[in-house]
């Protein structure tokens, strides 16, 4: 009976640590909006980069994979009764599929060095949009320099030296200070591409990061097609120029309108909206217009098509390599070294819902993890072999928090170890999602340390008073 | 401490192994060299669970417990690392107080199997340290292959911490059972 017994007791013991094994790691991590988290099935998504440059133009080439065409953004749809806005951002992929794809790129010229080691972390302030704890809009537009001064109506990324307090977003440097900086090249170059509220143009948003995520100066690709007085679109789609005044909502959801559709709301391909007109249930209108951008803010373009086929996009950005404006660009030179980070926005995602690269060297003419072909001609032939990329979903880990005594590596951080030294590309994504749970996770994993302990003492005991003592 | 740590781990990670592999020299043997390194047995065990206690309690204080607490490859490791203290003081206790008649029929075939668990457990801590060091081994892909994320936190769903109280329960209960068997005998 004993026997019988001692062999139970090995049964559970080794049974439950076979539970123990097969479920670990569940009933935590979730996604939850009321936190606005949102977690991907993929942690990791490749992104190849090949870079030419001529000497006056610099193009660079990604191809990413991507299972649809994220080509429409925000829009405006006809409920019968009203037109209203379809497309809003949400934690994680937008259910209608309204959210563009897009592809953007941070370059520095070494005045950032933390850049060069950290990448976009040094980005991620506190309480960032998108953050489960995010500032509100409100807050950030009542802020006499981010709001009033720079106009941002969101908290965007910013660079550590712009703020007095590394824990604040709030506690900006004065506006001179931030002037010298930027004067001093301390700012990244950002280069965005979106599959719709900028490609349709032909060109790729220009923008930089300082105090915030800013614009170059002059007129962006894109405008916002809504006429607040009369809650009514501002312009329809020309039906004298594309055969119809809408789009149509069940084409756009169930992906009838493709590439080579009008798809988009162009300034030279619309008319004033006619609220007159015999508007249907469903129509459907692009709540941006599209535009040329003018001045510093077009000076990257797309070279080519920017097209998706077969489950990737292949997209070429082409910039001239000294643009003239040296306080809103990287100015790239041959033989030069610069750094560059890159990221992806793909199955209806916005905001911090991206993939993210590590900071990578780009060398034009000299030896870099990304080395620029120097050609002659128009457009570079592309012969070179493409760099490989690993993005990955970021999570939520910001500047502060890698700093912080909550970080075992920020010694190495202060002391200038590059990131890749200690993390891989997977173990961030790993670490960036169980951040987002850390207190829920901390309490699961204590309860299970004393339930091993726990479970080894009893099977302990249970062991030996079941076993043949020694002399008995 | 990282350095200090590393010396003293050395001393749990020799003894026990050296432990496992006497445990089953004597599990598959009678002869005299199988019976005279098990008379060295509990020094052995004893000695790797004290130097082991030493190495847990020093490498708490490898960086501060905010920062390893929140790192999932941490987490990991101080759970691997207080499960095995925790099972290699149960094999101490289990030979002490069984004593040679451990050894006796099918029970060393229970040691074995203990020890090797044992040995695994060890071994695992022992690829997370180095992982969290910044000198991860094949183990860890070894793991992942075996189901586990090394990069996410182990740590067990509330169903699954219920099932492990019963079990507790039931193993105390088993335990009851045989002390009074044993004391009517």
């Amino acid at each position: 009976m004993k026997r019988i017994a001692l062999y139970a007791s090995l049964a559970l013991f080794v049974g439950v640590l076979g539970v123990s094994w097969y479920t670990h790691g569940t009933g935590v991590v979730r996604n939850d909006p009321a936190r606005r988290i949102s977690i991907p099935e993929r942690l990791t998504v490749p992104l190849q980069v090949q870079v030419a440059h001529n000497g006056t133009t610099i193009f660079f080439r990604y191809r990413w994979p991507s299972p649809r065409a994220g080509i429409f953004h925000d829009v405006l749809r006809y409920d019968g009764n009203a037109w209203v806005v379809r497309g809003d951002a949400v934690p994680g992929p937008q259910p209608d599929g309204l959210h563009e794809d897009r592809v953007s790129m941070m370059v520095d010229d070494g005045h950032v060095p933390e850049f060069g080691r950290y990448g976009g972390y040094i980005t991620v302030g506190r309480r960032l949009a998108g953050l489960s704890d995010e500032v509100s809009g409100r807050e950030i537009q009542a802020h006499p320099y981010l709001g009033q001064r720079l106009a941002l109506d969101e908290a965007t990324k910013y660079l550590p030296a712009t703020r007095q307090n590394l824990d604040d977003w709030a506690a900006t440097v004065p506006e001179p200070d931030q002037q010298a900086l930027v004067a001093a090249g301390y700012f990244l170059d950002l280069w965005h591409w979106r599959a719709h509220r900028s490609n349709p143009v032909g060109v790729a948003d220009d923008q930089f990061v300082g105090a915030g995520r800013l614009s170059d100066s002059g007129r962006g690709p894109y405008a916002t097609n809504w006429d607040a007085a009369r809650r009514q679109p501002r312009l329809m789609l020309d039906r004298a120029r594309v055969g119809r005044s809408a789009l149509n909502w069940d084409d756009i959801v169930q992906g009838r309108v493709g590439q080579d559709d009008v798809y988009y709301l162009r300034e030279d391909q619309a008319v004033p909206f006619d609220a007159a007109a015999s508007w249907r249930t469903g129509d459907t209108i692009p709540r941006r217009i599209l535009r040329s951008s003018q001045g510093s803010r077009a000076d990257i373009a797309v070279s080519g098509r920017a097209r998706w086929a077969d489950g990737f996009w292949d997209v070429t950005l082409s910039r001239r390599m000294d643009t003239g404006n040296p306080r809103e660009d990287k100015i790239f030179t041959d033989r030069g070294i610069y750094q560059v980070a890159f990221a992806i926005h793909r199955e209806a995602t916005g905001g911090r819902w991206h993939y993210v690269s590590l900071p990578f060297t780009l060398g034009l003419g000299r030896s870099a993890e990304i080395e620029a072909a120097r050609f002659e001609g128009e457009t570079p032939n592309w012969q070179q072999r493409p760099a490989n990329v690993t993005l990955f979903y970021p999570g939520q880990v910001n500047w502060p928090l890698v700093n912080s005594t909550r970080h075992a590596g920020a010694p190495n951080v202060r002391a200038g170890v590059p990131v890749r030294y200690r993390h891989s590309e997977d173990q961030l994504a790993h670490y960036g999602i169980e951040m987002e749970f850390n207190e829920a996770i901390q309490r699961q994993w204590r309860l299970t340390i004393l339930g091993g302990l726990l479970l080894i003492a009893a099977f302990g005991f249970a062991l030996n008073a079941l076993l043949r003592r020694q002399g008995a | 401490m990282g350095p200090y740590h590393a010396v003293v781990v050395h001393f749990p990670i020799a003894l026990l192994t050296t432990a496992t592999l006497v445990i089953a020299l004597r599990a598959f043997s009678d002869g005299a060299l199988a019976r005279s390194t098990d008379r060295a047995l509990v020094p052995l065990l004893a000695l790797g669970v004290l130097s082991g206690a030493a190495a847990f309690a020093i490498g708490l204080m490898v960086w501060p417990l905010e920062a390893i607490f929140s790192s999932p490859l941490g987490r990991n490791h101080i759970l691997a690392a207080a499960w095995t203290l925790a099972y290699w003081a149960l094999l101490l206790a289990t030979r002490w107080i069984q004593g040679p008649a451990v050894w006796d029929g099918f029970t060393r075939w229970v040691m074995l199997g203990l020890a090797i668990l044992g040995g695994l457990l060890l071994a695992i801590t022992g690829a997370l340290g180095g992982h969290l060091m910044g000198t991860p081994t094949a183990a860890s892909e070894g793991l992942r292959l075996l189901g586990w994320e090394i990069y996410t936190t182990y740590y067990v769903p509330d169903t699954t911490l219920a099932l492990i109280a019963a079990a507790v329960l039931v193993l105390l209960a088993l335990g009851w059972w045989g002390r009074r068997a044993r004391a009517a005998v």
